[in-house]
């Protein structure tokens, strides 16, 4: 797999048809490269969430072509691009998506079990995926007994436990304080390793600091891309 | 999956109770009223049942065990006369009243039969023995119907006055009641004819014991080609009645409306229960969806808990069936829970759990893997 994760090709997205149709986007060529970690910004309505379904296979483009972690996922069938999301991709989201009926350990470890790792194999790595979060003395906790910051670490040590390629976030720090947001930006950007990004959309200005790359969505259109970390040379992203 | 789906049932204690109360209700109603049906089929034909013969000859147009006519001696002879008959039987099957000790009158079906070694009747005796019913003026009645006839605490030994002729009690069976409500009266085939004032070698039904079984059809042809005769092989008999009393007064159709009820009300509650279990959990099912879940396996998250529901709330709707069966037997209500009754409600309760997760297996279905980012 090249170090190029995702490649965009002149995607464009249209919602409805004829009269009705909606463009929200409009021919976005990006790639977003391993060991950066990307911002995806813009105000609401100018197509940051459809652009990252895009980008994670979750919705097909009205034209254009997406390269996801090697495999060109615009022309494969539904079930090989969910096999291609099973095998490179993690997600963290804002309310966190955690089954509340189940402790912090089995969050993390039934999707190792669906990803197809052994029963034991599976509660190791997400035991494993705890510590590193710092959550290795909530493993039996339940997510209604954790707090907004811990339940959002949950989320990232599930979709770190798989080893994924690629981490997609979404508005990940948006309900949590600024000192618990800033700790897990840390925690994320600590992630970032040389075969790994993590693409996050969001609107808080704050989260720049964090970044390799920022890129500037307005009205289904790239407006802005730019590197942003003092080690931006290294940066993985670009438009 | 299965954990997961398992731990988001048991999480929300009030819906999962609900819910099992709901497949329980349900099992409880369905088992209840199809082995309620079953009873009726069986205490409607229980004399044809227990009676034996391979052939019951009867008057001609007979339809029921309860609607015999008298036949006479001779027609004995027509029955007797054919080779493969080892041995003809009469049977008494006369509504006649009994005066209570009130003075007021109840109408009561006297069985009369032959004593022979096999088959025994009465059935099911509860106190005394087949051979204290020997002798003229001796009678068996159930205790299902002390109450009912006045008979006071100790029914051994009661006078009973029916018709004009006075018996006593010298047994009594356990849990026979007839489907026409009136009591059977049992007794030998000299005492009940002496009660239904018939002749001494008359006979409402004449059972014929077959040397070869394999000769029934023969049996029954030779006797219908006597104008006033019918005859019927027992097991055809026995559905003639069943058909006639059950399908006939329509308590067929009720029970089956009552236990289509309790499957829909079933169906209703569990579907819901699903449905708002399945709909509290669509993020994270979405979420699952975009980490690359199969729609087999987030459908599987709804087909799990079904069928826990299936299972243990039909297990326990079973269990109260069962304590109802057992409860409704001392009051002569009989609810026959046989293997083919709960195979078959097992089947109904699993249908119907399968058609309320119909909904919810849509929803999973139908549910976008790009919700996740809205």
């Amino acid at each position: 797999m090249s170090d190029v994760l995702v490649r965009a090709s002149d995607v464009e997205k249209t919602y409805g048809s004829g009269e009705l149709a909606v463009p929200v986007l409009k021919r976005i060529s990006l790639e977003v490269r391993a060991g950066a970690l990307v911002l995806l910004m813009g105000p609401s309505g100018s197509g940051k969430t459809t652009l990252v379904s895009v980008l994670a296979g979750l919705l097909r483009p009205t034209a254009g072509h997406v390269e996801l972690c090697g495999a060109r996922i615009s022309e494969l069938s539904e079930s090989k691009v969910a096999a291609v999301r099973r095998r490179h991709l993690g997600f963290v989201f804002q309310s966190y998506n955690l089954f509340p009926a189940l402790s912090a350990l089995d969050n993390v470890a039934e999707v190792l079990r669906m990803k197809g790792f052994a029963p034991r194999e599976a509660e190791q790595r997400a035991a494993d995926a705890l510590d590193r979060v710092g959550l290795g003395d909530r493993r039996t906790h339940r997510p209604g007994e954790l707090s907004g910051g811990q339940k959002q670490r949950v989320a990232i040590a599930r979709a770190l436990a798989g080893d994924p390629a690629l981490i997609f976030g979404d508005e990940v720090t948006a309900a949590l304080d600024t000192r618990t947001a800033l700790k897990v930006m840390e925690l994320l950007r600590a992630q970032v390793t040389p075969g790994r990004a993590i693409l996050i959309v969001t609107h808080d200005r704050r989260l720049e600091q964090y970044a390799d790359h920022v890129i500037g969505l307005e009205d289904g259109s790239v407006v802005e891309s730019k590197r942003s970390a003092p080690d931006a040379a290294q940066a993985g992203a670009m438009t | 999956m299965r954990r997961i789906a398992l731990l988001s049932l048991a999480h929300d204690r009030g819906k999962l109770v609900a819910s099992l109360a709901g497949v329980a209700f349900a099992a409880t109603l369905v088992v209840g009223q199809i082995g309620l049906y079953v009873g009726f089929l069986e205490s409607s034909s229980a004399v044809v049942r227990h009676a034996g013969g391979d052939v019951w000859v009867m008057a001609r147009g007979t339809a029921v065990v309860d609607n015999g006519e008298r036949l006479s001696a001779g027609s004995r002879a027509i029955v007797a006369s054919h080779p493969c008959v080892a041995r003809v039987r009469a049977l008494v099957m006369a509504f006649l009243p009994l005066r209570k000790p009130d003075g007021s009158l109840e109408a009561v079906q006297v069985v009369g039969y032959e004593p022979v070694a096999d088959p025994v009747l009465p059935w099911s005796l509860a106190r005394g023995l087949p051979q204290d019913l020997h002798g003229p003026g001796r009678v068996a009645i159930d205790g299902l119907d002390v109450r009912k006839l006045q008979i006071g605490a100790e029914p051994l030994g009661a006078v009973l006055t029916v018709g004009t002729e006075e018996v006593y009690v010298a047994a009594v069976t356990r849990g026979i009641r007839a489907f026409t409500l009136a009591p059977y009266v049992f007794a030998e085939i000299d005492t009940a004819r002496r009660l239904a004032r018939m002749g001494g070698d008359q006979a409402y039904f004449w059972l014929a014991d077959l040397a070869r079984p394999e000769c029934r059809d023969d049996v029954i042809a030779a006797v219908k080609r006597h104008g006033d005769l019918d005859a019927h092989a027992r097991e055809e008999f026995r559905r003639m009645t069943e058909n006639y009393w059950v399908a006939g007064s329509g308590a067929g159709t009720a029970l089956g409306f009552s236990a289509l009820l309790g499957l829909v009300v079933g169906a209703v509650i569990v579907g819901q229960t699903l449905y708002a279990v399945t709909k509290e959990h669509l993020r994270e099912l979405a979420t699952l969806k975009a980490i690359g879940a199969t729609p087999g396996e987030v459908v599987s998250f709804v087909t799990w808990q079904a069928a826990v529901l299936a299972c243990v709330g039909g297990g326990l709707g079973f269990l109260f069936a069962y304590l109802l069966a057992t409860g409704t037997a001392g009051v002569g209500l009989v609810i026959v829970l046989s293997p083919t009754v709960l195979l078959i409600g097992a089947g109904a309760v699993l249908t119907m759990c399968t058609v309320a997760a119909i909904w919810s297996i849509r929803a999973v279905l139908t549910l976008e893997a790009a919700e996740v980012f809205r």
